[in-house]
């Protein structure tokens, strides 16, 4: 808990993992970008008691809503798992060296992993015109 | 003994290096097995939906009762004024202390989660007879703790004997709670009785006593010293009344099953035609256990220790075929859910006695579990002085 | 499955327009909570089972409920959970055979929760007894306790769990109710869904405290009685014709 408010894995910089999600074409978290990379297990914490014991289903702080927008897809627009290697989760945990053991038992896929235009703002052709694009930059 | 000082253990090293390194070397085979059931999932145990608790919990249950148990030979000095046991009062304790971790590091590298022991410690439901239980066993580690140090420190000595009659009130309460946790289960058939309680209290007062024993006769011989024969008789003695204690509870609980009538259906199971529960039951906790050591301590004479060994071997091999009856029995005759009705079909196995092969890794953390006890005992004889002898 | 959720999510208003406004009319039923809103007392969840609907060999119930919950299993039926089973018991005196779906009961007076060492084993305001699996220590006392075995241990490690349903090794787990469907304003449960599109009209699920609700009717126009009546647990789960 102590490490977490002096450890961060890219101070300043903007997010570095392949901008394939949805998130990616978004302005802004549903917190500052600031708060968000502090607190967001804050959030999350808090969150899951209420959802859990209290039945509030809100959207704005659930781990299932986070995973829906921030994964990202792959070239024939399927979701990779948030928590695998390199991937938005998993990076700045990695490097920060904390543990996250949300996916033991959340899935780590969105909600439509095979549908990604459900979701996401433009469509599978958009997703992958975007993967292209980083990809010859 | 009135005249006799405290000292550490003298053994040759390479007899101390020999037996840590084995223990040491069984500890590490535990703790791989609970490293590969955490890995894996419990799906690599016997245990299943069925039989939930297995082999590990028959371990530490039996290690937390004789936790309890060893303490006894430090009662009879600090709250029934026995002269006798004085010089063995901190070995006695120190035992407790041992055997207490052992059991619960057991029981919490079987959790589904270990990981999360902090939730345990910090999250309390106190209806729940397990979350009495965490502190039942904290606070017997902290009263030990603080009796073993007022048996040493003569500065503060003048504290033991009452701290020892504390510690002695507190042990029969942790045995209650123990065998609570069984016997508030109001739908296992086997368990709904609150003759458990003192039965485990019985069970703790008997296998303690065979513990106790066992290890002076093995520290003895280490230091190359005989066990006073006034203390082999009286323990003798004591072991005998643990037994006929043990067999009257015994007898008690399970004609209180009797005599419920719808219990009659468990009762025959255990009793009768349980197969290999029945078998545990009779020729483990009830003849080895129980029967044949009280006969053979009866018929021979006072003083042979080696008799003594004999028994405790015995009691304490029957005593786990005893919990092993309470805890996998119980689990294995299926749940009464429909009173007026045969089960016929069922996916999860409503109607079957369940069976139980452990695994090896449930054996292994068992057999590390208690292997941790007895290195604590070794590091701190060694280290504390524990040992009486006479000036 | 996840798709049918979501369209209940999303198509919340269009089923109070649909379903609940004329519903207001004749009873007092209330409209879905807000997502924003804790669960309340007001509502009590139940489940009606007409023994005498449910069929000998037919599975739908089972079924539906492995696909809502992500309960996939690993071929090994010792380990594998079951949050939904069926059984078949004859009376010992009139040897009538009937089928039947157990699950968890929701005891008003859950032993589950007397024994849970860190009260991860919980009931919910609003009667559903389950686990909070972000407390829970995979002790199984829980287990030692149930009455009914409604009760399943997750034995090995999982990875495609569904989104509305998260699970994982070294938790205890079992039926919820569809809590997260009832929570987006769902009126059924999945397996009362799935018997009713099979026709067989087994399985009520409502508001008990909702004198108008289809449950309460099913619970009233039958005598349904609770099993293990004599531990007193108060299930909300009833069971007819037995």
């Amino acid at each position: 808990m102590v490490t977490m408010h002096s450890v961060y894995a890219h101070d300043g910089n903007p997010h570095v993992s392949p901008g394939k999600s949805k998130a990616d074409s978004q302005k802004a978290c549903v917190e500052p970008t600031d708060v968000m990379r502090k607190e967001h297990y804050l959030f999350l914490l808090h969150q899951r008691d209420e959802t859990v014991i209290d039945g509030i289903r809100t959207k704005n702080h659930s781990l299932a809503n986070c995973v829906d927008c921030h994964v990202s897809y792959d070239e024939k627009g399927k979701a990779i798992p948030i928590n695998s290697e390199g991937q938005f989760c998993q990076e700045c945990h990695v490097k920060t060296a904390t543990n996250i053991t949300c996916f033991s038992c959340h899935a780590a896929e969105p909600r439509f992993p095979n549908h990604a235009k459900n979701i996401s703002n433009g469509d599978i052709d958009e997703i992958s015109a975007i993967a292209k694009r980083i990809e010859d930059e | 003994m009135s005249d006799y000082t405290l000292n550490k253990l003298k053994t040759p090293r390479i007899l101390y290096w020999g037996i840590f390194l084995f223990l040491g070397f069984l500890i590490l085979l535990g703790l791989a097995s609970s490293a590969y059931m955490e890995h894996e999932g419990h799906y690599v145990t016997g245990m299943n939906n069925q039989i939930v608790w297995g082999l590990p919990h028959i371990f530490a249950v039996t290690l937390i009762v004789i936790a309890s148990g060893v303490l006894n030979i430090a009662s009879m000095s600090s709250a029934f004024n026995k002269k006798l046991y004085k010089p063995l009062a901190p070995l006695s304790a120190l035992f407790a202390i041992a055997f207490l971790i052992a059991g619960l590091i057991i029981l919490v590298l079987d959790l589904g989660r270990p990981d999360r022991l902090i939730v345990a410690m910090t999250t309390y439901n106190f209806k729940s007879i397990f979350a009495w239980n965490i502190f039942l066993y904290s606070g017997f580690f902290v009263i030990l703790a603080i009796y073993i140090w007022s048996m040493l420190d003569f500065n503060v000595s003048r504290f033991s004997s009452l701290i020892g009659k504390i510690a002695f009130g507190w042990r029969i309460i942790l045995t209650t709670g123990t065998g609570s946790i069984f016997g508030f289960l109001v739908a296992r058939e086997a368990y709904s009785t609150a003759v458990l309680a003192p039965l485990f209290i019985v069970m703790s007062l008997l296998y303690g006593t065979a513990v106790f024993y066992l290890l002076l006769r093995v520290i003895s011989k280490l230091q190359s010293i005989d066990i006073p024969p006034e203390i082999t008789t009286s323990i003798r003695r004591l072991m005998i009344i643990f037994l006929l204690a043990n067999i009257y509870f015994l007898i008690l609980y399970h004609i209180t099953n009797l005599y419920i009538s719808k219990q009659i259906a468990v009762e025959s199971f255990i009793l009768l035609n349980g197969g290999g529960y029945t078998t545990m039951f009779w020729l483990g906790q009830v003849g080895l256990g129980l029967v044949v050591p009280l006969s053979y301590e009866m018929t021979n004479g006072e003083n042979r220790g080696f008799a003594l060994t004999i028994t405790s071997i015995m009691v304490l091999v029957g005593g786990f075929f005893a919990v092993a009856v309470i805890i996998i029995g119980g689990q294995a005759f299926p749940l009464n859910i429909f009173p007026d009705h045969i089960i016929l079909e069922s996916s999860f196995y409503d109607s079957v006695i369940h069976s139980y092969t452990p695994s090896i890794f449930e054996f292994g953390l068992g057999i590390g579990g208690t292997s941790l006890a007895l290195i604590i005992i070794l590091i701190l004889i060694t280290n504390l002085k524990f040992i009486p002898s006479k000036k | 499955m996840n798709n049918r959720r979501n369209f209940l999510v999303k198509s919340a208003s269009a089923l109070t327009m649909t379903f609940i406004v004329p519903s207001l009319l004749s009873s007092n039923v209330q409209a879905k909570k807000p997502l924003d809103q804790k669960v309340s007392n007001k509502q009590s969840w139940g489940m009606h089972i007409d023994v005498d609907k449910c069929v000998d060999g037919c599975t739908a119930c089972v079924d539906a409920c492995n696909e809502e919950n992500g309960l996939t299993g690993f071929g090994r039926p010792e380990t594998d959970s079951q949050w939904i089973r069926k059984v078949k018991i004859k009376d010992k005196t009139t040897d009538k055979i009937t089928t039947m779906p157990m699950m968890c009961q929701h005891c008003e007076n859950p032993p589950c929760c007397d024994v849970c060492p860190t009260g991860a084993s919980f009931k919910r305001v609003d009667g559903i007894v389950m686990v909070n699996q972000h407390t829970c220590i995979g002790c199984r006392y829980c287990m030692m306790a149930c009455p009914f075995k409604a009760r399943s241990f997750v034995h090995e490690t999982l990875t495609t769990q569904n989104t509305n349903a998260p699970r994982g090794k070294g938790c205890v787990e079992s039926c919820n109710l569809c809590v997260n469907k009832i929570d987006h304003g769902s009126k059924t449960t999945a397996c009362e869904d799935a018997c009713i599109k099979s026709g067989h009209n087994a399985i009520t699920f409502g508001d008990l405290k909702d004198s108008n609700s289809k449950v309460r009717l099913a619970i009233d126009s039958n005598s349904p009685r609770r099993l293990r009546n004599d531990l007193n647990l108060n299930q909300k789960v009833f069971y007819s014709n037995i």
